[in-house]
């Protein structure tokens, strides 16, 4: 068990102009499963590769526990991985594939067996032990990739997208299986997903990477409740915030006459106008005309919810009435009575539920 | 029955109807019929030679030419006695048996371990490298006997059964290389990179992870590269004539033209059977290992 501490790391790629990983500053607790998450090219397999030791260090230091582990190779660093392929050796047996690393260390064979067993017992994989990796179901090999890691008992476990390969039922499974398996086991985990449902249900705390640079590192309840920028807002969540400018009035911001209350000394610096950013569940019908004008265009009924995609009117400035044009809007309303396709209706923010960015820096403005 | 019955005549005119757009089933057929017939007859010319040499190595010479086409007389070990023994076959196969293991051995070590490097290991020059060991393949074989000759003779190998490996290596290393290449290119990273986190080095993995996993085309490569030296004959003929280090090929050789026109024919035969065996037997063994290792293949 250790902490990992990525301290300015930085990876560039020869020929590369900018940076993949630029200045990654995370400090992770000893335990802590911490998910990096953003989308493809967003630098985070890199920054997992570049704890393991698979990708150089261009820049900056990386820590497990107090040692410095920059220019280790991979072995002497105590970490396991499971890998977006699972990469068990397909001629070994499931138990050689869980016991190889234990092997190569030189511990004895009594030793191995009883290890591997455990692990096999924690995945429930001791009927298998015997068989090759291919006589083995997508979820199986998974598993199996976990119990190589598992029966190592490493300072750090890295995971790779490790669900990825997995159908959709299966890998809500797994992720309930992984995340309780973390918790019951104590190791510091650093796990990369793409998928922002897995970052919010898995992590004790999601670090956001866009472009080589951390965005934001929150727990999954205030990454939510307070995205740090119009990206993070608009990358957490599913469906995604509602983004738009709107003009900054006297006590807040307006919404098509609908005035949004923001403290002024937040907003002294902000501009003429700003981005308001709403998630779906956060949107009443208005009984009257003001609030956001939003055309619905489909309505996708749930059941005890619907969903309504539509497109909004984005008035900048009341008093031209300049139109910045349509976005797209999102809104969740009770399923049993949603508007009809085409109708006009007016949204209204619930008091307390918005978010107000910067409309050029994307920064998040107050609380 | 009487219930069943209505149904069944109801599919039963439907069936013609559906089997109407079936001429490509029709015309498959034909050409499945066709192709059998032509593999047939091409397997009979290849084992039809076979089995005649089989059978002839059981008979006399006097009855090969009365009655090339009978079966033999009685069946007795003498011809082939008379070849492991008179002829020396059993000396020439220890000779044929130690040359081609020994530089099968070698030249599988030193192919993989340089066709593994060339193809996952990118360094300055290995290109180069990889084009230089290509070029030894167009290189026709005849025209190095005379520099080879004298190259051997020089190091005192001429005519010595270590000559004749270091040879056979020689030769057959570019071949391993090229073939072996592209089979390590296409492993997965990942499992590479598995395997240097599990701890193991360089060359653990070289042996223990990826060698296995090529092991389709490190097989393969070993039988052509046994079957080619095993026949090799223009290299012995020339680089080893020292008659106690002959082997298989070049005893079959003066087996053959040494009696002139008194040639003992069923010993000769029995002697090319003798040869034969252990091709096919090599052959035969490490086509299961081959069809064995395909079938496991990679994961993906």
């Amino acid at each position: 068990m250790a902490t990992v501490t990525f301290d300015n790391a930085t990876r560039q790629y020869p020929g590369n102009p900018k940076p993949s990983v630029d200045k990654l500053n995370i400090e992770i607790a000893d335990g802590e499963f911490l998910v990096l998450v953003g989308p493809s090219g967003c630098g985070k397999s890199t920054s997992l590769r570049m704890l393991a030791g698979l990708e150089e260090v261009n820049g900056g230091r990386i820590l497990i526990g107090d040692r410095d582990v920059t220019n280790l190779s991979p072995k002497d660093r105590d970490v396991a991985m499971v890998f977006q392929n699972y990469a068990l050796y397909p001629h070994m047996s499931v138990a050689d594939n869980m016991g190889f690393a234990l092997k190569i260390a030189g511990v004895d064979k009594a030793e191995i067996r009883k290890r591997v067993e455990e692990a096999a017992k924690i995945l429930d994989l001791t009927p298998y032990l015997d068989r090759k990796p291919k006589a083995l179901s997508g979820g199986q090999r998974q598993r199996v990739a976990m119990g190589r890691a598992i029966v190592r008992s490493p300072q750090v476990f890295l995971m790779d997208e490790p669900l990825s390969n997995l159908d959709a039922k299966l890998r809500v499974q797994t992720r309930t299986q992984i995340a309780s398996l973390q918790r019951r086991l104590g190791v510091t985990t650093v796990y990369v997903t793409h998928d922002q449902v897995e970052a919010m249900t898995m992590g004790d705390r999601v670090a956001v990477l866009k472009d080589g640079i951390l965005q934001q590192c929150d727990s999954p309840r205030r990454m939510y409740d307070h995205p740090a920028n119009v990206f993070v807002a608009g990358f957490i969540g599913s469906p995604a915030m509602n983004l738009m400018d709107v003009p900054v009035t006297d006590g807040g911001v307006d919404l098509h006459g609908h005035t949004v209350p923001v403290a002024r000394e937040d907003l002294t610096n902000a501009g003429k106008h700003v981005t308001l950013g709403v998630r779906p569940e956060d949107l009443e019908l208005s009984s009257d005309t003001s609030g956001i004008p939003v055309t619905v265009d489909v309505v996708e009924e749930l059941g005890a919810d619907a969903y309504i995609y539509g497109t909004a009117e984005q008035k900048l400035l009341e008093a031209t009435g300049e139109n910045a044009g349509d976005v797209p809007f999102i809104a969740r309303v009770d399923g049993r009575r949603p508007p009809e396709k085409g109708e006009k209706i007016y949204l209204k923010p619930k008091p307390g539920h918005v978010h107000v960015f910067n409309a050029e820096s994307g920064l998040r403005i107050g609380d | 029955m009487g219930v069943a019955n209505p149904p069944r005549t109801a599919s039963d005119a439907k069936a013609p109807k559906e089997q109407e757009p079936s001429p490509a089933p029709r015309g498959d057929r034909a050409v499945t019929a066709v192709s059998h017939i032509v593999l047939a007859i091409w397997s009979i010319i290849v084992i039809l030679p076979l089995v005649w040499v089989f059978l002839s190595s059981w008979k006399t010479t006097g009855e090969i030419f009365k009655s090339p086409l009978a079966l033999p007389q009685h069946w007795s070990f003498d011809n082939y006695i008379g070849a492991w023994t008179d002829s020396h076959i059993g000396r020439y196969m220890l000779n044929s048996v130690i040359v081609v293991t020994s530089a099968l051995v070698i030249v599988m070590i030193l192919g993989s371990a340089a066709a593994y490097s060339l193809a996952r290991y990118p360094f300055p020059g290995s290109g180069v490298v990889y084009y230089f060991i290509l070029a030894g393949l167009t290189f026709p074989i005849f025209l190095a006997i005379v520099p080879l000759f004298f190259v051997l003779k020089n190091v005192g190998l001429l005519n010595t059964l270590p000559g004749l490996i270091a040879t056979y290596v020689a030769f057959a290393f570019p071949f391993t290389v090229f073939f072996l290449y592209p089979f390590f290119r296409a492993l997965p990273q990942e499992i590479a990179e598995a395997a240097e986190l599990d701890g193991a080095g360089e060359w653990r993995t070289f042996a223990q992870v990826m060698v296995p996993m090529a092991r389709p085309g490190i097989v393969a490569i070993a039988i052509f590269n046994f079957l080619g030296l095993w026949n090799q004959f223009l290299l012995p003929i020339a680089l080893n004539t020292n008659e106690d280090n002959y082997v298989l090929s070049q005893g079959m050789a003066r087996f053959a033209s040494q009696a002139g026109y008194a040639v003992d024919f069923g010993q000769l035969f029995a002697a090319v059977v003798i040869t034969i065996v252990p091709v096919l037997a090599v052959y035969i063994f490490s086509q299961r290992q081959l069809q064995g290792s395909l079938s496991q293949g990679t994961l993906k």
